[in-house]
């Protein structure tokens, strides 16, 4: 055995400086040589180009505030410039920053629509990314993964892989999230038709006196156009149509009625939808949208689980590495996977009031309505604010008006506002109001394919939608969606029945305390 | 004249650009380990500025939010300046407290001395150096705004004489009810640069209070005065104890061998 007690060998002092050099020396180089522990490799994004001294410069802005706790939309500091384009989309376009009075409440006041994300020259603002929550659930094999789209992602997914705006891309979506393993690919469109079955019949309920609620009656799909009427115009919120939005709808038949037609228990199922706005990412977490929970006994349960904007479904597309363009097109599965025209045309501003026209002409007259109904003119395009006018028989004149942007949706609501004040009679029986300016195809979730947002790609993917629903598909009215008088005759009844209102319908939240809403705007 | 930063509490809606203009300007890289704002807004050896989130309770008892922009206030007088005998901290005319690190000896004293726990030490660094805001004293000294200040999109900071800002700040605080009446940075430790008016009591938003309206500087000054006198005194002491041993040791010597 070595003898422990033998003196240790001494260490000259020279020796040991020689050593100690030497270990600095080779410590200097390896750190010249890049020997480091990091991997090779960028660390991400860096505004390299202003990170230079120079004078300020003029153009920087500032920002809109976000709480770091929105659903819908975060913001990288790394790759904010302070160029106020954010400003620009949340004050000029849709006059949320500025249109409260300081001090704030408690509330950092956003409607989570999503344009500023539109705006954002450097990607700074993003939809909040879900995708991980989605992959989870795929790889979880005791969940049935089911997913929904809406109308305008299938004009606009395209744009992402390359395609010129306004590209028709409805069957290679289906395929793209079919190949992505979800086990159900639902359409929206069908749940925009039951939309239309449930606000029509209460439009005409309203109209004939039958529902004690005034007119003019307002469109409930768009998540924040609501939040922003609860905002700032609380007072009007009975206006507001009881029918949740299609999305949520899908939400609560895909985990009672669908559950029940297959046999599967709510609990193991896994809602996802793939939309083109942000706002539906906080629409989901409201925490009324538990009806088909509450119905099963499990408030727990919501439900729509996930929503994906189309940007994130393409993200998720390429990291699969799936050649979308060359995919072949497939179709929406069935039970909740029949839509028809008028469900698609829910995509653009001016497609819900087209669609609900089509349909309470039905539920007034019984007759279908006649083909220049089909072509409702005036409300198409993308003008702010539409009106337009039209006769029904048995129910007489109809006005009815459009308008797309929150800026443009005040100019209508102080209208409605002032003539209440005044006595006066309504002027229109129903309003439109889409959050995003042109509608859902300009949501903000969909491609940033044009920076900041322009008219000419909106026109695209809109004259697409009408395409689709005059010359694609083969039923143009809500009411004769064979899935939807299925579902109606092996569950609900008829519309605003029982079931319909528990599961079909909500109410809605007065925010007007969380804000201080300037007076005149 | 000396320049100073008025700042109205009940104006900011807390989003931060203030914090990414402090970073543009200044070219400090992002702190992943403290945010710059929040309610875990934390200044640090990256973080100049932080707009700090609080929820308190307004006068009429209601739960609000509030938001409270930290950064240096530069005083007046300022403490870290009178610490710091390598002279890397000087007061300009300006206004700003400015730090020279290639005087820095890195002793931290102006850390202990700063009433308002702004310096702070780059840990991570190898040579580390303090590091606080600079009122970005470059862009006063042309005449504009520090950077933060002129990135606000709510107009939260007004910029400009110190004199004519405190003037100002005392008619708004008199006309309108809804601010407490005081000014923060009028009279604390001497007075400083940056002051600041809210609703809400500063307490409650996380400021410093209590800390006397005398510079700080006067009661180091007291001894510090003496500073030369010790040092010289203490060199003539210590001189002279070496020059008396070395003769005691030469005598002793000298005895040993005689003897």
């Amino acid at each position: 055995m070595e003898n422990r007690s033998t003196k240790p060998t001494s260490v000259s002092r020279r020796g040991f400086l020689k050593m100690l050099g030497g270990v600095g020396l080779a410590g200097i180089a390896a750190n010249i040589a890049g020997c480091s522990t990091d991997p090779a490799g960028g660390k991400g994004w860096m505004p390299q180009q202003y990170q230079v001294a120079s004078s300020w410069p003029i153009q920087v802005k500032g920002r809109v505030p976000i709480d770091p706790n929105n659903p819908s939309i975060v913001r990288d500091d790394k790759k904010c410039i302070l160029c106020g384009q954010c400003i620009e989309a949340c004050e000029k376009v849709q006059t949320v920053m500025g249109y409260y009075e300081l001090p704030i409440k408690d509330d950092i006041t956003c409607v989570n629509c999503g344009q500023c994300t539109l705006w954002c020259p450097t990607g700074a603002i993003t939809e909040r990314d879900d995708i991980d929550k989605v992959l989870k659930a795929i790889n979880d094999k005791n969940l049935h993964v089911v997913v929904q789209t809406a109308p305008a992602t299938r004009v606009a997914l395209g744009e992402e892989f390359g395609m010129p705006a306004g590209s028709i891309v409805e069957g290679k979506q289906v395929a793209a999230l079919k190949k992505l393993g979800f086990d159900a690919v639902f359409d929206t469109n069908f749940t925009a038709d039951l939309t239309i079955m449930e606000e029509g019949t209460e439009l005409v309920k309203r109209i004939t006196g039958e529902l004690k609620k005034p007119l003019p009656q307002f469109t409930s799909c768009s998540p924040g156009w609501v939040k922003f009427c609860e905002y700032f115009y609380p007072d009007l919120l009975e206006h507001m149509s009881s029918a949740k939005s299609p999305q949520q709808m899908m939400g609560a038949v895909v985990k009672s009625y669908y559950a029940k037609q297959k046999g599967i228990d709510p609990e193991k199922i896994f809602s996802v939808s793939i939309m083109p706005c942000t706002a539906k990412k906080y629409e989901c977490q409201r925490p009324e949208m538990n009806d088909a929970g509450q119905k099963a006994g499990k408030p727990n349960i919501r439900d729509v689980d996930v929503v994906l904007t189309t940007r994130e479904l393409a993200r998720m597309i390429k990291r699969a590495g799936i050649n979308f363009n060359e995919l072949e097109d497939a179709q929406y599965d069935s039970m909740l996977g029949e839509g028809t025209g008028a469900a698609v045309i829910f995509g653009t501003t001016g497609g819900v009031m087209e669609a609900a026209v089509r349909s309470a002409y039905f539920l007034i007259t019984k007759q279908n309505p006649p083909e220049a109904l089909l072509e409702l003119t005036p409300v198409r395009g993308l003008n702010g604010v539409k009106e337009a006018s039209l006769e029904i028989p048995g129910a007489g004149k109809i006005n009815v008006a459009v308008c797309s942007g929150l800026g443009n949706a005040r100019k209508i609501l102080d209208q409605v506002r002032e003539d209440i004040k005044q006595g006066l009679p309504p002027r229109y029986h129903f309003i439109e109001f889409m959050s995003c300016p042109g509608g859902c195809i300009g949501g903000g979730g969909q491609p940033r394919t044009a920076l900041p947002p322009s008219d000419a790609v909106r026109q695209a993917r809109l004259a697409s939608l009408y395409t689709m629903d005059a010359k694609i598909y083969k039923k143009r009215l809500s009411h004769e969606n064979q899935e939807v008088i299925q579902i109606y005759q092996n569950y609900f009844e008829h519309p605003m029945s029982e079931l319909a209102e528990e599961l079909l319908h909500t109410e809605y939240t007065d925010r007007g305390k969380h804000l201080t809403a300037k007076k005149k705007a | 004249m000396a320049k100073g930063v008025l700042v109205d509490l009940t104006k900011c809606v807390g989003c931060g650009g203030c914090t990414v203009a402090c970073k543009l300007w200044n070219d400090m890289k992002f702190d992943d380990n403290n945010p710059t704002v929040g309610d875990k807004a934390k200044l640090s050896g990256k973080n100049w500025t932080v707009v700090h989130a609080h929820q308190v309770k307004n006068k009429d008892g209601e739960t609000v939010w509030r938001f409270n922009k930290q950064q240096c206030l530069h005083c007046l007088e300022p403490a870290c300046a009178s610490a710091c005998f390598a002279k890397a901290l000087q007061k300009t005319k300006d206004g700003p407290v400015i730090y020279y690190p290639h005087l820095c000896v890195g002793c931290r004293y102006c850390m202990i001395a700063c009433p308002f726990n702004i310096p702070k030490y780059e840990w991570d660094k190898t040579f580390p150096l303090v590091s606080k805001c600079q009122m970005c004293s470059t862009k006063i000294a042309r005449g504009e705004a520090p950077a933060c200040v002129s990135v606000c999109p709510q107009g939260v900071f007004k910029f400009g004489e110190r004199d004519e800002l405190l003037k100002e700040a005392k008619a708004i605080i008199a006309k309108d009810d809804k601010y407490i009446k005081e000014i923060y940075g009028e009279k604390e430790v001497g007075g400083t640069s940056w002051m600041y008016i809210s609703d809400i009591p500063f307490k409650d938003l996380g400021f410093k209070t209590g800390l006397g309206t005398t510079p700080l500087p006067t009661y180091s000054h007291n001894f510090l005065r003496y500073t030369p006198f010790v040092a010289v005194g203490w060199g003539i002491i210590l001189t002279g104890l070496y020059h008396y041993t070395k003769r005691r040791n030469t005598i002793s010597k000298e005895t040993n061998i005689k003897g």
